[in-house]
C-alpha cells in the first residue's frame, strides 16, 4: 500500500509535497475536526472559577517566606476571604512560643459522647459543611475493649452516655514521630517546635499520601470546593490554621493554632460540657496536663506499638 | 536492504478515504457531544443541614450560687428564713423504708446523692443551725459560694484533681500570663442533690461523602 | 556539528511524519484511540473544575483506580528489563532487536504512570513543588520522592537507549558500545528499583497492617515479571501480524519461560500471604478478611479477588503444561495472567488497604463513570504512544526508513505477506 494520493513523485526532495487537492482537503478536514474535538473536550474548563493567579502559583514555601512576603500573603488571603464571604478577617502568622510543648489529655471516664467538640471544631476552624469535614471522630466503644475494630462511628441514641459503652474522640495525635511528615513528598506538612504538626495549605499538592500514612485517620482532603456558610465564618484566622482552604488540599486538627498560640484553650476543650478534655504545656510543671501525667497511673496511647509517640493521652479516672 | 518500496497491495484508497471521512464525522460529533455534555455531570451534593447552635454553646450544665451572686441576679430562692424560723432547725421526716420525705415546698428536689439512700440526711450538708450555710461532716461551716470545700470533704481525690485543673471545666487562657481563666465549681455540673452528670441528646453523627455503594447483608452489628 | 544536528532533526521529522502515514486499519485504530483519549481529556477537565469528588474516592478510601493502574503499569515498565537480561547477560541474539520493542513498551508504560499520578493529584498546578532545587522534594525520607526520581530516570534511560539504537540503525552505523551497554546494565538494576520503590510506598506505612508486610515487595516484582512479559508476548505477535516483522516463535517461548517462573513464584507468595494472615488468628487481619471473605456484610471485592486467583491458578497450570507452547493457548494464558494480576494489584492490594479505615470504619469504593473514562483515556493514550513508537521503529529496524532513502517517500505500513523485504 502506498500513499492515498495517486500521483507521487518518488524523486521529490520532500516526500508528500505533491498531494492531490482531494487528499489535502481530506487531511485538513481530519486535522480541523480533530482540533475542534480537542478544544471541545476542554470546554468544561469554562466553569473553572478557582483560578490560580500568578503570585499564588509562584508562592514560596512557608519556611522560605520573608516577613514582608508573609505580610503580603496574609493581605492577599484576607482580601480573598473578604471577596468570597463579605467579611474582612484578621489573618495572622503565629509563631510557636518558646518553652512550650502542647499535650492533650482526654479523660475517658468523663466523655459522654455528645459530639459537641466535633461541631465546635468545625465552627472554629471554618471547615466545609457540604461536603462535611470533621477533624474529630468520636468512637463508641464497648466497655472492656480498646479494639478499634469494635468501634461504632454512627451511634445516634436518644441520649448519651449509653450503658455498657465508653466514648473516645480521636483527632490528630500530633505524634512526636509523625508518619505523615515522613511521607509528604514536598514537605507540605511538618512538625513545629511546640509539637503541632502543621500543613502549608498553599504548598500541598494533594497526593493524599499523608492520609494513607496516618494510623489514626486524622487527615481530611478537600475533594471539592469547601462550602462555609457566610454567617458562620470565624474571622479570627491563622495562616497555618483555620483560614479557608481550597479544593484539592489536605487539612487536619492543628490544636486550634490560632487560639493556642495566643495562649487560649482549643475550641473542643471550651465546649466540652463534661470537662473531659485537658490541654496545656507539658513543659510547665504547674499545668493541668503535667499534673495528670504525673498522677494518673494508666495511659492509653492509641496504637502505641507503631512508634508514633502521640501527644494525646487517654486515661480513666475511676 | 531493499531500496524500492515494497510492492503495494491492490490500492485501497477508498478504504482509507472512507475511514478518514468517518473520522471527520466522528470528531465533529464528539466535539458536539462535549459541548452538550450529556454524561459525567457531577451530581450536586445533598446539602448537609447546619448543626443546631445549641451544640456550639459553651455554657455549663447548671449555674451555681456564686454565678448568681456575681451576675447580681435574684437570690430569693436562697432566702431560707423567708419561710423557716430562725433558731428552729427543720424536722426531717422519713417513711417506713427510711426514705426521706421531701416536703412539698421543696418538691423540685430529687434526692439521689448516694446509692440506696445512703446520703439522705439533709443536714449531712446543710447546716441546721444556720440554713444559709453549709457544713461538712466534721462540723466546719462552708459558705454557699465555697461549696467545693464541702464536696471535697468527702470526695478527696476528685477535689484534689479539681484544684489542679484535672477534673471539671476550665476555660479561657491555658497560659495564665496572657489572660484570665475560669474554673467551674462542682455545682456548675453536678446537682448537689442528684449529682450524676445528666445525659443529653448527642449532636448529629458524621456524614459520608457519597451514598454507600452497598448495604451490608449481614445483620448490622458494631460496623 | 551543525550537520549532525540537522541530520538528527531530519530524522526526527521523518519519524514524526511517518506516524501520520498508514493504511486504513492504522487510521481506524489511531482514530478510535484518539476518540477515547479525548473522552478521557474531557472527563479530566470536569475533574479539574469540580475536584476529586467526581471520582469514587473518599477520606476513607483515598486512593483508587488511578493509583491501582499506576502500580500495575510501573510493574509493566519494570518488566521490560526481563527481555534485556537474556540478551545482554545471557547473550541471546534471538531477542536482540526485540529488546527495543520491550523498552518502548516501558516508555509507554512510564508515560501512562506519570499520567495516572498527575490525574490523581488534588492540585496538579503545584507539580513544580516536586522538582528538586526549585520545589521542596522530600528526599530521601518520602518514598514518593524516590518514585519521582526513579521513574523519570527510568524514562530517560529507556528513551536514550532506544533512541540511540534506533538512530544508529537509521544511519546504518554500528552503535558504539559505550553509549548504550553501560546504560543497559544500569537499566536492569534501575528497573528492579522502580518497582521496589513503588512497593515501598505501601510497605513503609506502619498504620496499615495489610501493606506493612515484607512480602509486598517480592510479590510486586513476581507479578510484574509475569504480567509484563505476557504483555510483550501479545504485543510481539501483533507486531508480527501487522508489520510482517520477523519474530521467531523461539523468542516468544523464551518469554513464556520468564512468565512461567514468575507466575509460579507469584502463586507461591500468595499462598504465603494467605497462610500468614489466617492461620494464627490474631487481629489486624480485617483487611484480608474483607478482601477474601467479606467483613460485616460488606463483600464488594470478594468476587473480584477470587476471579483473579482462579485466573492466576489456571494460567499457572497452563504455563507449566506443554500445552501453552502452542500460541493459541499461550495467548489465552497471557490474557489470564494480565487480567488476574491487574485485579490482584489494583483491587487486591490498593483498595483493601483502606478497608477498614485505621479507626475501623468500612466504607467501600467503586470508581465513578468520570474516573473510569479518565482511566480509559490514559490507557488509550498509552496504546497510542506505543503504536506511534512501533510505527517509527519497525521501519527503521527493517531498514525501510533509513538515512539512505531520505530522498524517497516515507514507507507505508507494510502489511500482509505481500511485503517482501522484512528482514530486520
Amino acid at each position: 500500500m502506498s500513499f492515498p494520493e495517486p500521483h507521487v513523485n518518488p524523486d521529490a526532495a520532500a516526500p508528500g509535497v505533491d498531494m492531490s487537492r482531494r487528499s489535502f482537503l481530506r487531511t485538513s478536514a481530519v486535522l480541523a475536526s480533530g482540533l475542534a474535538a480537542i478544544a471541545a473536550s476542554l470546554s468544561p474548563l469554562r466553569e473553572l472559577d478557582d483560578y490560580t493567579s500568578l503570585d499564588r502559583f509562584m508562592q514560596k514555601y512557608y519556611k522560605e517566606l520573608t516577613p514582608e512576603e508573609m505580610e503580603k500573603v496574609l493581605q492577599r488571603i484576607a482580601a480573598d476571604v473578604e471577596r468570597q464571604y463579605g467579611i474582612r478577617p484578621h489573618v495572622r502568622d503565629l509563631k510557636p512560643m518558646n518553652g512550650v510543648e502542647f499535650v492533650y489529655a482526654l479523660n475517658l471516664t468523663r466523655c459522654i459522647g455528645c459530639r459537641k467538640c466535633v461541631h465546635a471544631c468545625v465552627q472554629e476552624n471554618n471547615q466545609s459543611r457540604t461536603p462535611e469535614l470533621q477533624y474529630i471522630r468520636v468512637l463508641r466503644m464497648p466497655n472492656g475493649s480498646l479494639d478499634i475494630e469494635k468501634a461504632e462511628h454512627n451511634y445516634a441514641p436518644e441520649s448519651v452516655p449509653e450503658k455498657g459503652h465508653f466514648y473516645m474522640p480521636v483527632q490528630c495525635q500530633q505524634c512526636r514521630n509523625p508518619p505523615c511528615v515522613k511521607v509528604c513528598p514536598v514537605h507540605a506538612t511538618w512538625q513545629e517546635t511546640d509539637g503541632i504538626t502543621v500543613i502549608d495549605y498553599d504548598w500541598c499538592i494533594g497526593c493524599r499520601y499523608c492520609e494513607a500514612a496516618c494510623p489514626y485517620w486524622a487527615r481530611r482532603f478537600n475533594f471539592t470546593k469547601p462550602s462555609i456558610p457566610k454567617e458562620r465564618l470565624n474571622p479570627n484566622m491563622a495562616y497555618l490554621g483555620n483560614r479557608p482552604r481550597r479544593q484539592g488540599v489536605m487539612e487536619k486538627c492543628h490544636f486550634c493554632i490560632q487560639r493556642t498560640r495566643a495562649g487560649r484553650y482549643p475550641a473542643c476543650l471550651e465546649v466540652c460540657p463534661a470537662g473531659a478534655r485537658k490541654f496545656g504545656n507539658v513543659l510547665d510543671p504547674n499545668s493541668e496536663v503535667s499534673y495528670i501525667l504525673r498522677t494518673k497511673r494508666v495511659f492509653i496511647q492509641l496504637k502505641e506499638e507503631l512508634g508514633t509517640a502521640p501527644r494525646f493521652f487517654y486515661y480513666f479516672d475511676v | 536492504m531493499d531500496e524500492r518500496p515494497p510492492p503495494a497491495r491492490p490500492q485501497n484508497h477508498s478504504s482509507i478515504a472512507w475511514v478518514l471521512r468517518t473520522l471527520v464525522v466522528v470528531f465533529g460529533g464528539l466535539a458536539g457531544a462535549f459541548l452538550l455534555n450529556p454524561w459525567g455531570r457531577t451530581a450536586p451534593l445533598q446539602p448537609i443541614p447546619l448543626v443546631d447552635p445549641s451544640f456550639l454553646d459553651t455554657a455549663t450544665v447548671r449555674r451555681s450560687y456564686a454565678n448568681l451572686v456575681q451576675a447580681k441576679e435574684d437570690l430569693s430562692d436562697f432566702d431560707c428564713y423567708a419561710c423557716h424560723e430562725k433558731n428552729k432547725p427543720p424536722v426531717l421526716r422519713f417513711d417506713a423504708k427510711q426514705n426521706l420525705i421531701i416536703p412539698s415546698e421543696h418538691s423540685d428536689i430529687v434526692m439521689g446523692h448516694g446509692e440506696h439512700g445512703r446520703n439522705n440526711n439533709c443536714f449531712n450538708c446543710h447546716n441546721e443551725a444556720n440554713l444559709e450555710q453549709l457544713q461538712t461532716r466534721d462540723g466546719r461551716v462552708v459558705k454557699f459560694q465555697d461549696s467545693p470545700q464541702l464536696c471535697g470533704s468527702c470526695h478527696g481525690p476528685t477535689f484534689e484533681d479539681w484544684e489542679a485543673g484535672a477534673h471539671g471545666r476550665i476555660s479561657g487562657y491555658w497560659d495564665r500570663a496572657l489572660g484570665p481563666y475560669q474554673r467551674q465549681q462542682c455545682v456548675n455540673c453536678h446537682n448537689p442533690h442528684s449529682p450524676r452528670f445528666p445525659s443529653r441528646k448527642p449532636a448529629p453523627g458524621p456524614h459520608l461523602l457519597r451514598p454507600p455503594i452497598s448495604v451490608p447483608t449481614a445483620a448490622a452489628d458494631a460496623h | 556539528m551543525n550537520r549532525a544536528v540537522r541530520d538528527y532533526l531530519v530524522f526526527l521529522q521523518r519519524c514524526g511524519r511517518i506516524a501520520f502515514v498508514g493504511d486504513w486499519r492504522y487510521y481506524a485504530w489511531m482514530g478510535a484511540l484518539t476518540v477515547l483519549c479525548l473522552i478521557g481529556l474531557n472527563a479530566y477537565a470536569k475533574q479539574l473544575v469540580h475536584g476529586l469528588i467526581t471520582t469514587g474516592m473518599s477520606d476513607q478510601v483515598s486512593w483508587g483506580v488511578y493509583i491501582a493502574n499506576f502500580t500495575f503499569l510501573v510493574g509493566v515498565a519494570a518488566a521490560a528489563v526481563m527481555m534485556v537480561i537474556p540478551v545482554y547477560i545471557y547473550d541471546n541474539a534471538e531477542l536482540h532487536d526485540l529488546v527495543i520493542f520491550g523498552e518502548l513498551l516501558a516508555v509507554a508504560a512510564i508515560l501512562m504512570c506519570l499520567a495516572f499520578v498527575t490525574v490523581d493529584l488534588g492540585r496538579p498546578d503545584r507539580f513544580w513543588h516536586l522538582i528538586p532545587g526549585i520545589g521542596q522534594l522530600n528526599f530521601p525520607a518520602s518514598m514518593l520522592s524516590w518514585d519521582v526520581i526513579v521513574l523519570n530516570g527510568y524514562l530517560l534511560l529507556n528513551v536514550h537507549i532506544c533512541g540511540y539504537l534506533l538512530y544508529c540503525r537509521y544511519q546504518d552505523k554500528k552503535p558504539s558500545k559505550w553509549f548504550y551497554i553501560p546504560f543497559v546494565f544500569v537499566a536492569i538494576g534501575w528497573a528492579v528499583s522502580i518497582h521496589t520503590v513503588t512497593a515501598f510506598l505501601y510497605v513503609g506505612l506502619g498504620g496499615r497492617p495489610f501493606w506493612n508486610s515484607s512480602i509486598v515487595g517480592p510479590r510486586f516484582l513476581a507479578s510484574a515479571f509475569t504480567a509484563g512479559p505476557a504483555m510483550i508476548i501479545l504485543a510481539l505477535q501483533i507486531i508480527r501480524h501487522i508489520t510482517a516483522y520477523h519474530i521467531t516463535d523461539k523468542a516468544l517461548l523464551t518469554l513464556r519461560g520468564i512468565v512461567q517462573v514468575s507466575m509460579l513464584i507469584n502463586v507461591f507468595l500468595l499462598v504465603n500471604e494467605v497462610f500468614k494472615e489466617f492461620y494464627s488468628g490474631n487481629l489486624h487481619v480485617a483487611s484480608s478478611k474483607y478482601l477474601y471473605l467479606g467483613l460485616d456484610g460488606y463483600h464488594a471485592l470478594v468476587p473480584w479477588i477470587w476471579t483473579a486467583i482462579v485466573f492466576n491458578l489456571v494460567a499457572m497450570f497452563l504455563l507449566v503444561l506443554p500445552l501453552s507452547r502452542s500460541l493459541k493457548w499461550l495467548n489465552l494464558t497471557c490474557v489470564l495472567c494480565i487480567t488476574g494480576i491487574w485485579i490482584e494489584k489494583g483491587m487486591g492490594l490498593v483498595i483493601p488497604g483502606f478497608i477498614p479505615t485505621p479507626l475501623g470504619q468500612i466504607v467501600e469504593y467503586r470508581p465513578s463513570l468520570n474516573e473510569t473514562l479518565i482511566c480509559v483515556g490514559i490507557w488509550a493514550f498509552g496504546l497510542l504512544a506505543y503504536t506511534i513508537f512501533l510505527r517509527m521503529s519497525v521501519p527503521i529496524l527493517q531498514g525501510r526508513l533509513s538515512k539512505a532513502n531520505e530522498a524517497r517517500p516515507l514507507p507505508a505500513a507494510a502489511g500482509g505477506p505481500a511485503a517482501a523485504s522484512a528482514r530486520p
